[in-house]
């Protein structure tokens, strides 16, 4: 579940500002990443619809109208109805609610996380980064889905344990990649140099090593969504996840997979929801990398 | 340098095997996905005629909840539907009926013993296991008793609810066995508790020497000592059982089918995709959906049957608001019961008792219908202010009759709403739904019972007598008067009297019980069309007797 | 080299007591009770209390954790609540048709993934390029419960073009047990209409399974490739008026191989979690549905058993990637 984006090597620090920003420049560079404009596009899409969905929705995606159950798609629901009769339209746009802020509860969780963990195991070094390091070899030995499976079996099935059992399978990559990021920054000379004029640890792994590592993480965090929303559907698909009535992709599928040679229209609609958004974030991911690793400038 | 010329091949390589594979997948056709390929004789045949499709009989289901093939221990459908057909009980049930027909008892007698009732069995001399071996008085008091000592999940039927211990079975000559029973218990019932796999006979002389140290339970897994149709050839755990006909069988014709093949599929759709292929001859749990598209279909025809199953809606008594019967009898008039039967689209009856359809003692009467004026008014008078939040607990996937659990659910969280109760569904898997149950911790779930055994007694005491620790002590209802009249109906002898008495019991529970029966659910069985004598019997062990079976 | 594995095992053997202390503890939270979860809806409360005390269950958790690292040591898995075999027994049974899968579902991912790679690197910016990152695209946001359902509702149901869910058709017979894989044991016996059953039983899972890692392997080799044809020396290479098929097999390709092998070591790991899914879909008889069962059962020494196999799995896929290395490149090798 966790392909590990390639870490790029770390962008020289910052030094000196020049007329342009950084941040001005990788944002320039963006904007010239067609597939990654796109991404960007598809993504800001469905946060807007994830918004708004109160207002865009035909109705409200709790309400049955079970004689009208399994109606195909036309004027009236334009993506179906599903079993109880609900409108597929409606709990499609309720649903991207809930998979964008579980991929981003769970991100956000797994890279703070992961990042504090692997900073001090590279900046501390010694046993203590020895033991961290076991420990994520530990949990990068479980198979994630049967970890998080595990997880969420132990903890009793619900959204909330299942975004929790994600993320314990997804912090230990940022641990790793930000661990790696220090060990090579650690000895650099600039970093040396703070060093021997005694700047405090804390401002060092502040000033110096953490922003050293943001774009390795931010390329990683934009993969990292695309897979989130992919894992939290597929525990919910196994019974481990949101629970009925909410409108989760995971669950739509899931419940929908006993009509699915009967009535399509019941998983196809969250499934194309789910695909178009795994893929905008994972193509603003590509662009990101394109954009902030060096050794691919072009 | 000398790694560059490897790479390089190794690259274009890569590329061929690429296409071929390309190639081979669109080539498939020919090969392998035939359904019906004369020449798969590879399979050594067991006996008689020689193995082909045609005498073969492919029956996919869900059986993962297979886990013995020894009739002392099997307790679940899955395994239940081989080990019957492997092994015979002393009597049994003729399908759709409730008379007890012989087996291996030609005849069987109940005395009065004094203190105790005699039950006395005469044991059909022509009976023998498939090794040709005599059924013998031995091999059943054995096998009892093995049954007794092994202790697992089906015991109880003997230990507790026949209250049989070793000691009072014995063997009055080789072809002669006698059960002496308590007088707290039923013949009747324990007779009816008699045709269940657990009371299989088992012959002593095969499992004797491979006991091992488990009393045989793990050789009885990969082997069978049993005198039924068919015999055990392989257990592939979690995908196939493969049975062959028992080419020794004394209790009728060979079976037509050589051999079955019990097919574990999971996956509804997978199930439906085997029927209509050919692949399966016969598919088990066909949702109300699947059946109508299979409808259609000139090779398909659909077997459907009443199950003894019944799904039901149930409320702790003690916790608020339902330790009020007021608010219970509201529950009831709350639900609007004719969309759950739409939900189920033909896989359900409508029962609103607790003896379900086909056993003594069900009355047939449904006094409830929606309506929500009722439903509002007794739920203030049980002082249910509007706004209150229930939990209401449900299975993850789907129950009998092929709708999901949380779909009735959610209809039944939409009806309460109406009347200003708002259900929090929450879902459990099987395994943490049933120790909070026990535990007495569910303000609200919706289930399903089974009974143990063909009576209404399997019925009557789990969901009336709390003192049994089943379903009423589950949902802490404790009610003397429905105790006291589960437990007269379980022992009266007269049948008439025991009809009434379970009609008084059937009628007090609609006002006062903790449940709010639904329906009954159907069992659809999808069938190719050249498959013959397929019956299904929900009160029969086993539902299916495959040695009834034939193709044309 | 010899500290080099002393270190390898002594951190395989922290992770596999970490993993049993993990798996553990996670039992321990559990909201159920696996002895009432294993006798099912009907169990009298007697029953289930004495399967507890047979299970040990009654036991402090010290105590039932100090059992079983015990028995653990004599390499006993310890029995499983729901299916009261032998965990061992189990993973007998089920591991080979995972491993199966996986191998195939690899061979999947790098039979497409690499050559696709390298075309749409070699093409760059033409429709091949652009083909190549749409299936990149598709395979690796696609979620793969629904893939399952709709190739096999496809290729199965409706074209018939390729064989139902399981290993094999239900009228063969499994070859002779040797290895656990049937097509390697119908090849190993010579039993040719298995052997070709088996394969193709095979085609969809692994595709299923495959497509997700395929679509990683082939970003990978993508990039990894454009950044060595982009290297100065590569330039040098053509200006010197090498031919361009042996500018790319000697500098190009050797150099982009080291980050697609790691990437495939990783990718072996995620195989086994979508190994899950795949084997609930297809039906397949493998330790990803017996996990599935064993965790909804909370039958903990099956899940632990599970864990600890894969524990083992892991770290070994990734010595084989190591050794991949120093076979390409001596300067690597791990010292």
């Amino acid at each position: 579940m966790q392909a590990t984006a390639p870490a790029p090597t770390p962008a020289p620090p910052i030094q000196s500002r020049r007329i342009q920003s950084p941040t001005a420049l990788v944002l320039r560079r963006f904007s010239q990443e067609k597939t990654a404009v796109f991404g960007l596009i598809v993504i800001v899409l469905f946060a807007l619809l994830a918004i708004f969905a109160p207002l865009l929705a035909p109705y409200n995606p709790l309400d049955q109208d079970i004689p009208n159950g399994l109606a195909p798609p036309s004027p009236e629901h334009w993506l179906g109805a599903d079993k109880l009769g609900r409108d597929i339209l409606s709990r499609m746009l309720f649903g991207a609610r809930i998979s964008l802020t579980a991929g981003l509860g769970v991100v956000a969780l797994a890279a703070l996380v992961g990042s504090a963990i692997g900073l001090i195991a590279g900046y501390v070094g010694g046993w203590l980064d020895e033991v961290l390091m076991r420990v994520t070899d530990i949990f990068f030995a479980f198979p994630s889905l049967i970890l998080a499976m595990a997880i969420a079996g132990a903890l009793g099935p619900s959204l909330q344990n299942a975004l929790i059992a994600v993320a314990v399978v997804t912090w230990p990559v940022y641990a790793r990649l930000v661990r790696g990021q220090v060990l090579v920054l650690r000895d650099r000379e600039f970093v040396q140099a703070a060093r021997a004029v005694g700047a405090r640890h804390g401002l060092i792994l502040r000033r110096h090593l953490l922003p050293n590592t943001l774009s390795p993480l931010l390329v990683q965090t934009s993969f990292d969504m695309g897979t989130t929303i992919l894992a939290v559907a597929g525990l919910s698909f196994i019974g481990f996840g949101a629970q009925p009535p909410t409108p989760e992709w995971g669950v739509m599928i899931s419940e929908g997979r006993n009509y699915i040679t009967t009535h399509w229209w019941l998983t196809f609609f969250p499934a194309m929801a789910m695909l178009f958004a795994v893929a905008g974030f994972n193509l603003v991911g590509d662009g990101l990398r394109d954009v902030l690793d060096p050794r691919l400038r072009r | 340098m000398n790694a560059q010329p490897h790479a390089k091949r190794w690259q274009w390589t890569a590329l061929l095997v690429l296409v071929a594979m390309l190639a081979s997948a669109c080539a498939a056709p020919a090969a392998p996905s035939a359904p019906v390929a004369g020449g798969e004789e590879a399979a050594a045949p067991a006996a008689g005629d020689a193995l082909t499709r045609a005498n073969t009989l492919i029956f996919a289901l869900d059986h993962s909840d297979l886990i013995t093939l020894d009739p002392a221990v099997a307790y679940e459908f899955g395994g239940i539907l081989p080990v019957g057909n492997m092994y015979e009980t002393m009597v049994s049930f003729n399908p759709g009926e409730t008379e007890l027909v012989p087996v291996l008892a030609t005849s069987w007698d109940v005395a009065d013993g004094g203190d105790m009732w005699k039950l006395t069995f005469t044991l059909d001399p022509n009976a023998t296991f498939a090794s040709g071996a005599p059924v013998t008085a031995d091999d059943v008091l054995f096998s009892w008793g093995r049954a007794i000592d092994i202790n697992k999940s089906p015991a109880f039927l003997l230990i507790d609810v026949c209250q049989m211990t070793k000691e009072n079975i014995t063997a009055v000559d080789a072809g002669v066995v006698e059960l002496k029973l308590p007088k707290t218990v039923s013949p009747n019932v324990c007779l009816s508790v008699l045709t269940f796999t657990v009371a299989a006979v088992v012959e002593q002389a095969a499992l004797e020497p491979n006991l091992g140290s488990d009393m045989g339970e793990s050789w009885l897994n990969d082997h069978s000592a049993g005198s039924g149709p068919y015999v055990l050839n392989a257990w592939e755990r979690s995908s196939t059982v493969t049975l062959d006909a028992n080419p020794n069988w004394w209790g009728g014709d060979a079976p037509a089918m050589q051999r079955v093949i019990l097919q574990n599929m999971l996956e509804p759709a997978n199930r439906q995709a085997a029927i209509e292929t050919g692949d399966a001859d016969i598919i088990q749990d066909v949702g109300p959906e699947v059946a109508a598209a299979l409808e259609g279909n000139p090779d398909v025809a659909l077997a459907k049957g009443l199950s003894t199953l019944l799904v039901y809606a149930s409320v702790n008594a003690t916790m608020p608001p339902f330790d009020n019967p007021d608010a219970r009898l509201a529950l009831r008039y709350a639900i609007n019961y004719d969309n759950i039967i739409t939900l189920l689209g033909g896989n359900g009856e409508l029962v609103q008792e607790i003896i379900p359809i086909g056993f003594a003692g069900h009355t047939g009467n449904n006094p409830f219908t929606q309506d929500l004026d009722k439903a509002k008014e007794l739920f203030a008078k049980a002082g249910v202010t509007e706004g209150a939040t229930i939990p209401f607990i449900v299975a993850t996937g789907t129950g009998p009759g092929g709708v999901e659990w949380a779909t009735v659910a959610a209809s039944i969280q939409a009806d309460l709403a109406q009347i200003g109760v708002s259900l929090d569904i929450q879902q459990m898997q099987q395994s943490e739904l049933l120790t909070k149950y026990r535990a007495q911790e569910l303000p609200m779930l919706l289930m399903n019972w089974g009974p143990d055994f063909t009576d209404p007694d399997a019925n009557g005491t789990p969901f009336a007598n709390y003192e049994a620790k089943s379903l009423a002590w589950r949902n802490s209802w404790n009610d003397p008067q429905a105790i006291e009249l589960s437990q007269q109906a379980a022992i009266e002898l007269d049948p008439a009297k025991r009809i009434e008495l379970y009609a008084q019991l059937t009628e007090y529970m609609q006002n006062n019980g903790p449940f709010a029966m639904l329906f009954q659910p159907t069992r659809v069985y999808g069938l190719r069309t050249n498959v013959q004598g397929f019956i299904y019997d929900p009160g029969d062990t086993p539902n299916v007797s495959l040695w009834l079976i034939s193709k044309n | 080299m010899a500290r080099f594995i002393i270190r390898r095992l002594g951190g395989l053997i922290f992770v596999l007591l970490g993993v049993s202390l993990l798996t553990f503890f996670l039992a321990q939270l559990a909201p159920a009770d696996p002895a009432g979860a294993a006798l099912g809806s009907n169990a009298r409360e007697e029953q289930i209390a004495a399967y507890r005390q047979q299970l040990g269950l009654d036991q402090p958790v010290v105590v039932q954790y100090a059992r079983y690292m015990s028995r653990l040591m004599q390499g006993d898995l310890g029995n499983s609540i729901r299916t009261r075999r032998a965990v061992a027994d189990d993973l007998r049974d089920f591991l080979p048709a995972t491993v199966e899968l996986t191998l195939s579902a690899l061979l999947v991912t790098i039979l497409l993934g690499i050559p696709l790679g390298i075309l749409a690197a070699l093409n760059r910016n033409t429709w091949i390029d652009a083909g190549a990152r749409i299936l990149a695209l598709l395979g690796g946001a696609m979620p793969i419960f629904y893939i399952g359902l709709v190739l096999l509702g496809v290729f199965y149901r409706q074209l018939q073009w390729l064989p139902g869910p399981g290993r094999l058709d239900s009228t063969l017979p499994p070859p002779l047990h040797l290895t656990g894989l049937y097509t390697v044991d119908a090849l190993l016996t010579g039993n040719w209409m298995v052997l070709a059953n088996a394969a193709a039983h095979l085609i969809l899972p692994a595709i299923t399974l495959g497509l997700f890692s395929t679509a990683v392997l082939l970003r990978m080799t993508r990039s990894s490739m454009l950044e060595m044809l982009g290297q100065d020396y590569v330039r040098t290479a053509k200006a010197k008026g090498l031919s361009e098929r042996l500018v790319i097999g000697r500098h190009v390709f050797k150099n982009a191989l080291p980050p697609i092998l790691t990437i495939v070591g990783i990718l072996f790991g995620s195989l086994l979690s979508g190994a899950v899914l795949t084997e609930t879909i297809f039906n397949w008889p493998g330790i990803g549905r017996y996990a599935t069962t064993s965790v909804t059962t909370l039958d903990y020494p099956a899940v632990m058993g599970v864990a600890l196999v894969a524990a083992i799995i892991y770290p070994l896929a990734n010595t084989l990637v190591d050794i991949g290395y120093s076979v390409i490149d001596p300067r690597v090798r791990a010292g």
